[in-house]
């Protein structure tokens, strides 16, 4: 049920499920929030602090002044509930597949994945180990970054190329409207990577 | 002080015990039996050894045997400090129990833990001996032990290239 709030707002009444709806494809669709929203997320890509590998000292260095990508809206960030980006450092191990996932799990969506090296493509120097997973099979990557490791610049422009993708493709704002990811599959591991932890 | 000098004071430190001298390019190391290992490291730190550098393994698999180096130096005794010493022990392969030696060099805890899930030599009365990287699926296979082959992919080209 729609009522007339005056001045032009609208108030939603009634069943709660329905009206949610309702409102959200009116701000999402008739007001155009969500442009704004992509052009927002685009612009606040938070990594979380989380080191995997050797590319993490890239990773470290792309934030610094000399190359300084915070200039491009994106600030690491060290509790996972607070990101809405991770960025894999190259190799994952079987360890660290767990707190990737867990962490992963633990951010609140829209968020993304950016793997970084030749390690997070397909293993690189390591692709025979015994030890190691792809991160592909973890999470869903968005951005892959050749290189071992990979410049500080070549972070900053896949940072930038997730950003064109975002307002590009209206990654978010279609996501919040379906509520799921609309181009992107969920990815759930095959394996359990925490089975050796849970027992 | 050159290794000279450190052999003459690690062999003084350690008479009565029987040892066998390997000496290397920098170092000097010396291997001794099962038995007599605790012994002879808390001589050795005795003589002012106080920790131990790194803890090596090799896996001598025709003649069924690993080899085990604890590596040590000093800090406090500046003389000692430019010396690396090795102490170690050979147990048999298919049996690879040992004493442990964190009771002698704490800062030897860590790399028995290691040592434990790469090869699976069991250091008896440890008081931590969990795996430390490995996940109990991996650490299962002892992935360092020579009889443990890395799958390679061939990336020589067998055809010749064309044009
Ligand atoms: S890609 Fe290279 S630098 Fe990056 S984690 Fe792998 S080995 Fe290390």
């Amino acid at each position: 049920m729609e009522g007339n709030g005056g001045n032009g707002g609208r108030v939603y009444v009634g069943n709660l499920d329905k009206s949610a709806k309702k409102a959200k494809q009116l701000v999402m669709g008739k007001l155009r929030i969500g442009k704004a929203v992509d052009w927002a997320t685009a612009f606040s890509l938070w990594p979380v602090h989380l080191t995997t590998s050797c590319c993490g000292c890239e990773f470290a260095a792309t934030w610094s002044p000399r190359f300084d990508a915070e200039q491009h809206g994106a600030l690491p960030w060290v509790g996972a509930r607070q990101t809405n980006m991770i960025l894999i450092e190259g190799t994952v191990t079987k360890k660290m597949a767990c707190a990737v996932r867990v962490t992963w799990e633990q951010m609140p969506s829209p968020k993304f994945a950016i793997a970084m090296g030749a390690c997070a493509i397909d293993g690189g120097i390591f692709y025979n180990s015994y030890n190691i997973v792809r991160p592909w099979e973890i999470i869903p990557v968005d951005v892959y970054i050749p290189g071992c490791p990979p410049r500080p610049e070549a972070v900053a422009r896949a940072i930038i190329e997730l950003q064109r993708k975002i307002r590009k493709q209206r990654v978010v704002s279609k996501w919040i409207e379906e509520g799921w990811r609309p181009d992107k599959e969920y990815v759930k591991p095959k394996e359990d990577p925490c089975s050796w932890w849970r027992g | 002080m050159d290794l000279a000098q450190a052999r003459k004071i690690v062999e003084e430190a350690l008479s009565g015990i029987e040892a066998r001298v390997e000496e290397g390019r920098g170092f000097i190391e010396f291997i001794v039996s099962k038995e007599n290992l605790v012994e002879a490291a808390s001589r050795l730190k005795k003589a002012g050894f106080d920790h131990v550098k790194s803890l090596t393994v090799v896996d001598y698999k025709a003649e069924g045997k690993f080899k085990i180096v604890y590596y040590v130096s000093s800090y406090l005794n500046e003389d000692l400090a430019g010396v690396i010493v090795g102490i170690g022990t050979e147990v048999p392969r298919d049996n690879p129990k040992m004493p442990t030696l964190v009771y002698v060099w704490r800062s030897a805890e860590f790399q028995e833990r290691e040592v434990f899930e790469f090869f699976g030599i069991d250091f008896e009365d440890h008081p931590d001996l969990r795996l430390l990287l490995l996940t109990p699926q991996v650490a299962e296979k002892r992935p360092l032990r020579k009889d443990f082959i890395v799958k390679e992919e061939p990336i020589i080209r067998t055809t010749p290239p064309t044009g």
